[in-house]
């Protein structure tokens, strides 16, 4: 009860969980727990990239998955760097072709799409993947909020707390 | 099920990053593992008071994690194979 009371009532480290949205992983470092934080930026990142390897930058999408991105978003700049990448070199045909794709509405004009998009598994999965890093982000985002700073004096202590 | 081996010819025009995998064939299911994997170890990292034996602990989640999706992907065959058919027979 007492270890409860304490808990809540330590500050919380919203620069820390700020900077853990900005880089996975941050804001636990910037407390003092490297290995901590390293760790979970190579879950997180690892996770997301697989994401992209696997679906190509497709699967991150603002404007036509908006409710995969709000997930994917948890995992920082990158998802938005994913999402730029994609408007930017897939939807403007700089990489791949534009080509024509069955529009919905008859009497619309046929929508452009890039070659390269699928709906195949692979696509799938690769938004699954980066919706999982940002929900994950989020949770590590949480850990950082609470978890308490180590002092540099205790730096190497930051392995086993 | 068939499994079908990863078609290296259509690996050839692949773009890594910018286009999906295509020749993941009907093993796309693995690729279940490396995603626990990649929970496991930022759910490990946040959530053990200690880092002690870290990669053990993944491991463990790993393992535990990928048995019970197998089993529950082994009881939705059965029930999707064996027992639908013998419903629909009775």
């Amino acid at each position: 009860m007492t270890n409860d009371t304490n808990q809540l009532d330590e500050p919380l480290h919203w620069g820390a969980a700020f900077f853990g949205w900005i880089c996975p992983g941050l804001g636990q470092i910037m407390l003092g727990h490297r290995q901590r934080g390293f760790l979970a930026m190579t879950g997180i990142l690892g996770l997301f990239l697989c994401g992209i390897f696997i679906g190509g930058v497709d699967c991150v999408d603002r404007r036509e998955d908006p409710l995969w991105f709000y997930a994917q978003a948890g995992s920082g700049p990158i998802a938005f760097a994913a999402d730029w990448a994609n408007s930017g070199l897939l939807k403007t045909g700089k990489v791949g072709e534009l080509i024509e794709s069955p529009p919905s509405n008859p009497r619309a004009p046929a929508p452009l799409v890039s070659s390269f998009k699928t709906v195949t598994v692979a696509s799938e999965i690769g938004t699954l993947y980066c919706a999982l890093a940002g929900l994950m982000n989020v949770v590590v985002l949480l850990d950082a909020l609470k978890r308490r700073p180590i002092d540099k004096s205790q730096a190497n202590e930051g392995v086993t707390t | 099920m068939i499994l079908t081996i990863v078609d290296p010819i259509s690996l050839l025009g692949w773009i890594p990053f910018l286009q999906p995998a295509g020749a993941l064939g009907n093993l796309w299911w693995l690729l279940m593992i490396p995603l626990i994997l990649g929970i496991s170890i930022a759910y490990r990292a946040t959530h053990d008071a200690s880092i002690d034996q870290f990669w053990q602990r993944v491991f463990m989640f790993v393992s535990k994690s990928t048995l019970a999706m197998g089993s529950l992907a082994l009881v939705m065959y059965l029930f999707v194979y064996w027992v639908i058919p013998i419903l629909r027979t009775t």
